[in-house]
C-alpha cells in the first residue's frame, strides 16, 4: 500500500484471513459475472436467430383474409353468384371480456333483442379464444359508423367490411349452384382443405349445395394475411401493410346454363312443381336445369330461421328437392320413342299395323289405350304420333325387355352423369337380369311387366336429366352425347360432351323414331301439334308427350277430372328438340301432377323455354328472319293425314286442332 | 494537498478531507447503471419521463445525496449502531408479524401511515452485515474459526430469516441468509464446517421444496427446470425474457425498439425483469457494460473493504458487497432463465424505491469504510453501545 497508516494497530491473523476470503469472494463473485455473460452471449449470439423468431411471432400476428370466393357465371358470362360488400359487426372474446356486458352495450347501436343476445353470449362463450364471433351482418353505413367511432372504448368489439355471397337470380340457379353457409363444426377436418385456419373465420363460407359445394375448392381461393403487430393482449397495435399477403381469388367457375332460358323456364314453371331440362344437341352442354319450385339461395347464405326453414322444407311441393337431378318419375309416353326404336333395332318392320281398339286383352286383364274409342290401325308412326299405348303394349311384349333396357341404357337412362355436381338419382331400367336382382319378392320378369314397361310405366324411372339426354341424343341422332354443366373453371376448358362415341342405332331407324316426334307435334293430328306451335317460321320443334300415373287407375272412373286431388293427378311430362330439321335444342318439361296428357302442362311450357332458346341464337334468327320463298308457303302441309315426314311449314301456329286430342 | 498532509493526527477527521476521500469513481459507475436504468424506463414508458424514469432518477440523486452523508459518518458511529439497527429490524419484523399489510398473498409490509409503507427485511439486509460485523470485530481469529461463539452469529442470522420466510418471503429470506452466510465466511469460518454445511444444505433443500413451500414457491421452482412445459401459466416469465434477451442479439433492437417490452410481452418490464428491457435494446453489448459496470462496483466495492484497517470496516463493507453482489446475481440468473423467479430486482437498475434505498445507504456504510479506513474502531466486546 503506498499510502502510510498511522493507525494499524492490527496486523493480525484476522485479516490476513479476511484478505484471502475477500479474494475468493471477488473471484466468485467475478465468476458469477462470467458465467451471466457467458449465458448472454450464448442466447443474444448462438441462440439470438430462435429467440428472434420466437420475438416476431409474438409481436407479429398475420390475420386471416378471407379471398373472395370465385364468381359463377353462365354460359354468357351472366353474373349467377358473386359477393357485395358486407359490413360485419365482430366480437372477439380476449381475455377480460364479459360478453353479456358488451352485447347490451352494442345494442344500443344495432338491434339486438334480449333472445338474440344470449345466444351470442353462448355462442362467445363456447368460441375459441381470439376467434372473432359475427354479431351482426349486413349493417347499415350509419350503424356501421357508430360502432367505429366508438371502437377504442369497447374492448374486443370490431366492425369491419367483409364480402358475403349474393345470387342475383335468387331462387333461379337454386339447385344447380347451391348456396354457401357458415361452417359448422362437422366441416372440420383434422387434415386437408378444411383444416385450415381461415376456416374458422367468420367471413368464410363453406359451399353447401350444388357447383357451390362440388367446386368449394377451387372456388376458395388462397386466404391472404394482414400482417399486424400485437401487445401481448393479442390487441392490435398497428398494421404493418408491407408485411401483407394478398389473398388469391377463387376460380371463376363458367357454367353452361343459360340465364335467359333458365329464368324463364321457372317462370313459366309458376306455381307448378317439376323441371326443365334443356341440353344443346349439338356439343351436350345444359342450358338450362331449373327445379320448381325453387327458394331464394340469398336467405341460406343470411342464416335462416328456423321457421322458414321449416315452411320450405315441409310445402308439398317440395322446394328444395332438385327435380331435374333427383327427381324420379315413370317416363310414361316419352319412353315410346325409346321402344320403338328398340323394335327397329330388334327387326320389327314399322309398316306393320296394329288395330288399337281402345283396349287390349292379354294375360287376364284389359290393357287400356288412353284413347277410350282407339285409335284404329296404327304403324309405328302413327302409333308414336298418337301415343298409342296398345300398339306399344304389343311392340314391347314382342321385343321383350333385354331390347328395350339396352336401347334406354344406350339413349342415357338409367345412369348418372358426369355434370360434376353431386345429386343426380340413377333411376331404373327394367330388363330380366335388372329384375332378377333387384326384385325379390318376384324375381321373374313376366310378359305384363313388358306390357306396362312398352308405355313407359312400371319398371322404369327415370329424371328429367335422363330424358333431356334421350332427346338430344335422338335429335343429334349420331353421337351419345354427355351433358356438360361446367364449361370451365378458371379459365381451363372442360371436355365438351360431344366428344363420344356413336350411337349403336342405325341412322334410318332413328330417322324413323325423329319422324314420329315430329308429327308428334307438327302434324295436325299430333298430340301436341296445338302447343308445340313456335310462331317462329319454318324453324319447328318435334316432341313427344307423356302422362306418368302415380296411382293404379283400374277402379277409378275419371282420372281426367278437376276434382281430383293434385297429389293424385298424373306427372305430365314433354320431351322436344327445334329445329326439327336441323336439332339444335332439346329439352325435356316434368310437369309434377299436371294432369293427363303430355299437351296440357308439359308442352306449352316446352315451347316458351325452347323459344326463348331459338331466338337467342343467331343462326336460328337469321333463319327465321330470312324473308321465305313465296312458292314454299302453299299450305300442303294442312291437310289432315299428310305425309309423316313433310313438315308443316308456315302452319298458323294457333290452328284449332281437329279433333279432340290430346 | 500533499500525500503527507494526509498524515497529520486529526487531518482526516476534516469534512472537506472526508469528502475528497470517498470513492468518486465508484459513485460514478453507480450513477451510470441508475442512468440506464432511468434510460429503459424512459423507453418503454413510450419515450416518457412518466411513470417510471423520472421518479427512478429523482430517487436516485436524493439516495446519492443520503450515501454522500453515509460516508461522512465516522465508522465508530456504524459500529455503535450496529446491534440497535439489527436489533430494531427485529422488532420491525415481529411487528409486521403482528399487525403488517398483506399484499399479494404475503405480510411483508409495514405501514407508516403518511410515510407511506415500508419492508422492514429491508432493514434487515443491512442490520445483518452490520450486526455479524460487529460481532466478528470483537472475536479472535481462532473463535471466527470454529468455536461455541458461533452459535451467537446462527442466532442472529437465523431469527430474521425465520421471521421473513414466515412472511413469506423466501427470496429476501435467501438474500439475508446468503448475506449473513457471506460475513461469516469472510470473518474465517473453517472450512471444514463451511464443506459440511453446504453437504448438509445439499442434502436438506429438496425435502424443504416438497414439504416446506408453498404452492406457488414450489411451482415457480418447478418452472424454472422446465420454463417451457407451460409457457403461457407460470413459464411465461422466463420465456418471455429468455425471448427478449436472445432476439436483442448482438447490437439489439434499437432504442425504444424492443417489441417484447414494449408491447408488453415481458412481464414486470420495469423492475424485476428491466435487464431484459435494456438486453433487447442494446443487445449483448449493452448487456456486457452494464454487467461490467455491476463488476466494477463489486470489485472496488471489494477493494474499500480489503484497505480498511477495522475488522469491523471489512466485515461490513463486504458484507454490503456481498448482498449486492447476490442481487445481480439472482436477478441476472432469472433474467437469462439460470435460476426461479423470485422478487429480486437488479440493483439500481429496477425501479422500485426500497432496494435501491437499502442498496445506496449500504453503499453509503462502505464509503463510509473507505473514508474512515484508518480509523481504529475499538474492540466493543462485551459492550452494546
Amino acid at each position: 500500500m503506498s499510502e502510510p497508516s498511522i493507525f494499524f494497530t492490527e496486523v493480525n491473523e484476522r485479516q490476513g484471513v479476511f484478505h484471502r476470503r475477500a479474494f475468493l469472494m471477488g473471484g466468485l463473485s467475478g465468476l458469477g459475472l462470467l458465467a451471466l455473460t457467458g449465458r448472454l452471449a450464448h442466447l443474444q449470439l448462438v441462440e439470438a436467430q430462435r429467440y428472434e423468431k420466437m420475438s416476431a411471432s409474438n409481436q407479429f400476428n398475420f390475420r386471416l383474409v378471407p379471398p373472395p370466393r370465385g364468381l359463377i357465371v353462365d354460359r354468357n358470362g351472366v353474373v349467377l353468384a358473386s359477393n357485395r360488400p358486407n359490413f360485419r359487426l365482430l366480437v372477439s372474446k380476449d381475455g377480460k371480456l364479459d360478453p353479456a356486458d358488451t352485447l347490451k352495450t352494442l345494442a344500443n347501436f344495432v338491434p339486438l333483442d334480449a333472445e338474440r343476445q344470449t345466444r351470442l353470449t353462448k355462442d362467445l362463450i363456447r368460441a375459441p379464444k381470439r376467434s372473432p364471433v359475427s354479431v351482426m351482418e349486413d349493417m347499415s353505413w350509419e350503424q356501421f359508423s357508430a360502432i367505429n367511432v366508438r371502437a377504442p372504448e369497447l374492448p374486443g368489439v370490431t366492425a369491419d367490411m367483409g364480402e358475403v355471397r349474393v345470387y342475383p337470380h335468387g331462387g333461379a340457379f337454386a339447385h344447380v349452384i347451391g348456396y354457401v353457409a357458415k361452417v359448422n363444426k362437422e366441416d372440420l377436418a383434422p387434415t386437408g382443405p378444411n383444416s385450415e385456419a381461415i376456416m374458422l373465420h367468420p367471413g368464410f363460407r363453406i359451399g353447401r349445395q350444388g357447383v357451390e359445394k362440388a367446386f368449394d375448392l377451387p372456388l376458395r381461393g388462397r386466404p391472404g394475411a394482414q400482417k399486424v403487430e400485437v401487445d401481448a393482449n393479442g390487441r392490435e397495435v398497428r398494421q404493418d401493410s408491407g408485411g401483407d399477403i394478398p389473398a388469391t381469388p377463387g376460380k371463376e367457375i363458367q357454367l353452361s346454363l343459360d340465364a335467359d332460358i333458365q329464368t324463364r323456364a321457372l317462370e313459366v314453371m309458376g306455381d307448378e312443381s317439376g323441371a326443365v331440362v334443356m341440353l344443346d344437341c349439338r356439343t351436350g352442354d345444359v342450358l338450362c336445369m331449373a327445379s320448381a319450385p325453387s327458394f331464394d339461395a340469398n336467405r341460406f347464405v343470411r342464416g335462416m330461421t328456423g321457421s322458414e326453414y321449416r315452411a320450405l322444407a315441409n310445402y308439398e311441393r317440395k322446394p328444395l328437392l332438385d327435380k331435374a337431378m333427383s327427381g324420379l318419375y315413370p317416363p310414361g309416353s316419352t319412353f315410346k320413342p325409346t321402344v320403338a326404336l328398340a323394335a327397329l333395332e330388334a327387326g320389327i318392320d314399322p309398316e306393320q299395323r296394329v288395330n288399337c281398339t281402345g283396349g287390349w286383352y292379354y294375360g287376364g286383364r284389359t290393357w287400356r289405350c288412353w284413347k277410350h274409342g282407339g285409335h284404329g290401325s296404327q304403324n309405328m308412326h302413327d302409333a308414336i304420333k298418337n301415343s298409342c299405348d296398345v300398339y306399344f303394349y304389343q311392340t314391347a311384349l314382342r321385343v321383350g325387355p333385354d331390347p328395350i333396357a339396352r336401347a334406354a341404357h344406350a339413349l342415357g337412362f338409367g345412369q348418372v352423369f358426369d355434370l360434376g355436381i353431386p345429386g343426380q338419382k340413377k333411376g331404373v331400367v327394367g330388363s330380366r337380369e335388372w329384375k332378377r336382382k333387384a326384385v325379390k319378392r318376384e324375381p321373374v320378369w313376366q310378359p305384363g311387366d313388358s306390357v306396362s314397361y312398352g308405355i313407359g310405366q312400371g319398371y322404369i324411372n327415370v329424371n328429367a336429366l335422363q330424358l333431356a339426354v334421350m332427346t338430344a341424343r335422338l335429335a343429334n341422332g349420331r353421337k351419345a352425347l354427355n351433358p356438360r354443366l361446367v364449361r370451365s373453371i378458371g379459365g381451363k376448358e372442360m371436355p365438351s360432351g360431344a366428344a363420344v362415341p356413336d350411337l349403336p342405332f342405325k341412322q334410318e331407324h332413328i330417322d324413323y323414331v325423329r319422324g314420329g316426334m315430329i308429327a308428334v307435334a307438327n302434324d295436325v293430328s299430333g298430340t301436341a301439334y296445338r302447343q308445340s306451335q313456335l310462331g317462329l317460321g319454318d324453324v319447328m320443334m318435334a316432341g313427344k308427350t307423356g302422362t306418368a300415373q302415380v296411382r293404379s287407375y283400374d277402379n277409378v272412373a275419371d282420372r281426367n277430372s278437376a276434382s281430383v286431388q293434385w297429389k293424385l293427378k298424373d306427372h305430365n311430362l314433354f320431351v322436344a328438340f327445334a329445329p326439327y330439321d336441323a336439332p339444335r335444342y332439346a329439352l325435356s318439361v316434368i310437369v309434377e301432377h299436371g294432369g293427363l296428357g303430355g299437351a296440357t302442362a308439359g308442352a306449352p311450357r316446352a315451347r316458351e323455354v325452347m323459344r326463348v332458346a331459338l331466338l337467342k341464337d343467331p343462326e336460328i334468327r337469321a333463319r327465321i328472319e330470312k324473308p321465305l320463298p313465296m312458292p314454299e308457303l302453299t299450305p300442303d302441309g294442312l291437310a289432315e293425314g299428310a305425309a309423316p315426314e313433310a313438315p308443316v311449314a308456315g302452319a298458323p301456329p294457333n290452328l284449332p286442332p281437329p279433333g279432340g286430342h290430346i | 494537498m500533499t500525500v503527507s498532509a494526509l498524515t497529520r493526527p486529526g487531518e482526516r477527521d476534516r469534512l472537506v478531507v472526508k469528502f475528497s476521500e470517498i470513492d468518486w469513481l465508484f459513485s460514478f459507475a453507480l450513477c451510470l447503471i441508475a442512468g440506464a436504468g432511468a434510460l429503459m424506463m424512459f423507453s418503454i414508458a413510450g419515450s416518457s419521463w412518466e411513470p417510471w424514469a423520472g421518479a427512478h432518477l429523482l430517487r436516485f440523486g436524493i439516495l446519492f445525496v443520503v450515501m454522500v452523508v453515509l460516508a461522512m459518518v465516522d465508522l465508530r458511529v456504524w459500529f455503535a449502531l450496529a446491534y440497535p439497527l439489527y436489533g430494531l429490524g427485529l422488532v420491525l419484523l415481529v411487528l409486521v408479524e403482528a399487525i403488517g399489510d398483506v399484499r399479494m398473498g404475503a405480510q411483508r409490509w409495514l405501514d407508516l401511515g403518511p410515510l407511506g409503507s415500508f419492508q422492514p427485511s429491508e432493514v434487515m439486509k443491512l442490520g445483518i452485515v452490520l450486526a455479524l460485523a460487529r460481532f466478528y470485530h470483537s472475536i479472535s481469529a481462532d473463535d471466527a474459526r470454529f468455536s461455541w461463539w458461533l452459535l451467537i452469529p446462527i442466532l442472529m442470522i437465523g431469527a430474521p430469516v425465520l421471521l421473513v420466510a414466515h412472511q413469506p418471503d423466501l427470496g429476501t429470506a435467501m438474500l439475508i441468509l446468503m448475506t449473513g452466510v457471506a460475513v461469516v465466511v469472510l470473518a474465517g469460518l473453517d472450512w471444514r464446517v463451511i464443506a459440511t454445511g453446504l453437504g448438509a444444505a445439499a442434502v436438506a433443500v429438496p425435502p424443504m421444496v416438497m414439504f416446506v413451500l408453498h404452492d406457488y414457491q414450489r411451482k415457480r421452482i418447478f418452472t424454472f427446470l422446465d420454463p417451457e412445459s407451460d409457457p403461457s401459466g407460470s413459464g411465461y416469465h422466463i420465456l418471455q425474457s429468455k425471448i427478449a434477451l436472445g432476439s436483442g442479439g448482438f447490437l439489439g433492437k434499437g432504442y425504444g425498439l424492443g417489441s417484447q417490452s414494449q408491447l408488453n410481452f415481458l412481464p414486470e418490464k420495469q423492475t424485476d425483469f428491466i435487464f431484459a428491457t435494456l438486453a433487447e435494446e442494446f443487445g449483448f453489448v449493452g448487456c456486457f457494460s452494464v454487467l461490467f459496470l455491476y463488476a466494477v462496483v463489486i470489485f472496488m466495492a471489494l477493494r474499500t473493504a480489503s484497505l480498511a484497517h477495522s475488522h469491523f470496516g471489512r466485515l461490513s463493507a463486504a458484507g454490503v458487497t456481498a448482498t449486492f453482489s447476490l442481487y445481480v446475481m439472482i436477478n441476472g440468473g432469472m433474467v437469462m432463465g439460470l435460476a426461479p423467479v423470485v422478487g429480486v430486482p437488479m440493483p439500481m437498475l429496477s425501479y422500485g424505491g426500497t432496494v435501491m434505498a437499502t442498496v445506496m445507504i449500504g453503499f453509503g456504510l462502505v464509503q463510509a469504510v473507505r473514508v474512515h479506513r484508518y480509523s481504529e474502531v475499538t474492540s466493543g466486546k462485551g459492550s452494546f453501545l
